[in-house]
């Protein structure tokens, strides 16, 4: 199970990519589970507006595209520990 | 001659003048000086016991002291690394410099952007009646981003990495108060093409508050949009280059920069809001072109067609880059005339870009239209 977040727009307008492979983790089973308990389903459009980010969040077979204030809860916790994973 | 002394410091002094007396160091001007200062004080105190606990908190600008317009009205405040906004002020109008140089940046080029508005096109603020500036530094842990909420600006630290702190850089400042400018004008939708033009009227004009404050013509200008704001361990001199779009950065972690300069690289995606970040590179280069054949100071006849344009009645919220590209051009013709110098390089821009298909022989001289009337604004003494 792999999860990839990416990030694009910002003032800088920058793609930047973070990548997981829960199998490698330390943790898979807490990875996957907290993969699973996601609100993919949930997920509703937003206008965009100048210069925030916008998240693109993948997990086979789930994609959601974020605004930046959608990016809480338990997304926020998403990326948080996505960009952790990969040193940032 | 008259002196400052033998006037009277009345509040409807502005503080930005206040500041001014109050710095003075001349022993002529002592009680002018200290008159000055007192005045700073009481105002200050003023302000407290309005605001309450928010010692510089306004409750909008139609419920404050008149003002001259033209003036600007900043408040800085900090958001001390968390998320919240409007965060704590820190520092007013008037007020003197903080020790801190995210505040001091921000004051700085908030006062800049004012300054080319209100001198240059007659615009009063973001919403062309004086809306106080407000901004807030600090925003967030080591947050790599700057952005208008709609409201106010906001800044981040970055993260000391890939990118120093976003006040850093007087075009992002400017870029950020024009999507104000935008906001209450055209209105652009942020998506596609209209929001690629959004983008690039933010880094047109962000630009021109860089120039204008240094005084560059378009020969001396970098035409550098986030130019320091990348950390030395960046391949880059800045986010985007308006007069080379591409050639900013080309960096390991960063890749190269993807911005095209014509429509020939124009990207589809559905990433950025259908890149928006991206595209604006060609009628940024677009508009680069026209101030490069005209020569001179490109925040005047180039600055002129773009904001009579921006805040014209041709575009509206989907106008595309062929809508922009005839309005510029429309603009152009009846500010100079049809066929003059700067109709003729709005054209060839845009034919060089790709928006216009097959690029046009130059229309022959015609007589000029008049010009339009501009109001002449009063220049506002430089921002502190």
């Amino acid at each position: 199970m792999k999860v990839i977040v990416s990030r694009s727009g910002g003032m800088a307008g920058i793609r930047l990519t973070w990548e997981v492979r829960v199998e490698e983790q330390p943790d898979p089973s807490t990875w996957a589970e907290f993969l699973n308990s996601l609100p993919w389903d949930d997920v509703t459009d937003s206008e965009a507006t100048p210069d925030r980010f916008a998240y693109r969040i993948r997990c086979a077979p789930h994609e959601v595209v974020l605004a930046e204030p959608q990016v809480s809860g338990p997304w926020r916790d998403l990326v948080n520990r996505v960009r952790a994973a990969n040193g940032m | 001659m008259d002196t400052p002394e033998r006037h009277t410091l009345c509040t409807i002094v502005p503080p930005y003048l206040l500041v001014r007396l109050a710095k003075l160091d001349d022993p002529r001007f002592a009680r002018a000086a200290a008159a000055a200062r007192a005045s700073l004080l009481r105002d200050s105190q003023i302000r407290q016991l309005r605001g309450g606990v928010h010692p510089f908190a306004y409750s909008g600008a139609r419920t404050r002291p008149a003002r001259t317009p033209g003036e600007s009205d900043r408040t800085i405040s900090d958001a001390d690394g968390q998320e919240r906004l409007p965060g704590r002020p820190v520092r007013a109008e008037g007020h003197p410099a903080s020790g801190d140089p995210a505040v001091n940046e921000a004051y700085d080029s908030l006062g800049a952007t004012q300054m080319l508005y209100w001198t240059q096109f007659g615009r009063d603020s973001i919403d062309g009646n004086g809306l106080p500036l407000e901004a807030t530094v600090h925003y967030g842990k080591q947050y790599d981003n700057a952005f208008w909420d709609g409201e106010r600006m906001v800044f981040g630290d970055g993260d000391g990495q890939i990118f120093n702190r976003f006040t850093i850089s007087p075009s992002v400042i400017g870029h950020e108060l024009t999507h104000g400018v935008t906001q209450f004008t055209a209105n652009l939708q942020y998506q596609g093409q209209s929001g690629a033009l959004n983008e690039s009227i933010s880094d047109v004009f962000g630009a021109l508050v860089e120039q204008h404050a240094q005084k560059q013509s378009t020969a001396e200008a970098s035409w550098l949009i986030g130019e320091g704001l990348f950390t030395d361990r960046v391949e880059g001199v800045a986010l985007r280059s308006m007069k080379a779009p591409g050639t900013a950065f080309n960096d390991d972690v960063l890749g190269k920069d993807p911005q095209p300069g014509d429509m020939a690289g124009y990207i589809e995606t559905d990433d950025d809001n259908g890149g928006v970040h991206l595209n604006s590179g060609i009628p940024n280069r677009a508009f680069y072109l026209v101030a490069d054949t005209l020569g001179g100071n490109a925040w005047e006849t180039p600055g002129h067609i773009w904001y009579d344009t921006l805040t014209g009645t041709a575009l509206n919220r989907q106008s595309d880059f062929a809508a922009f590209a005839r309005a510029t051009a429309d603009t152009a013709a009846r500010l100079y005339g049809i066929g003059g110098a700067a109709h003729n390089a709005v054209l060839q821009a845009w034919a060089t870009v790709g928006v216009v298909a097959a690029i046009p022989a130059p229309l022959p001289p015609a007589q000029p239209a008049p010009p339009k009337p501009r109001p002449a604004p009063t220049a506002p003494l430089p921002p502190e």
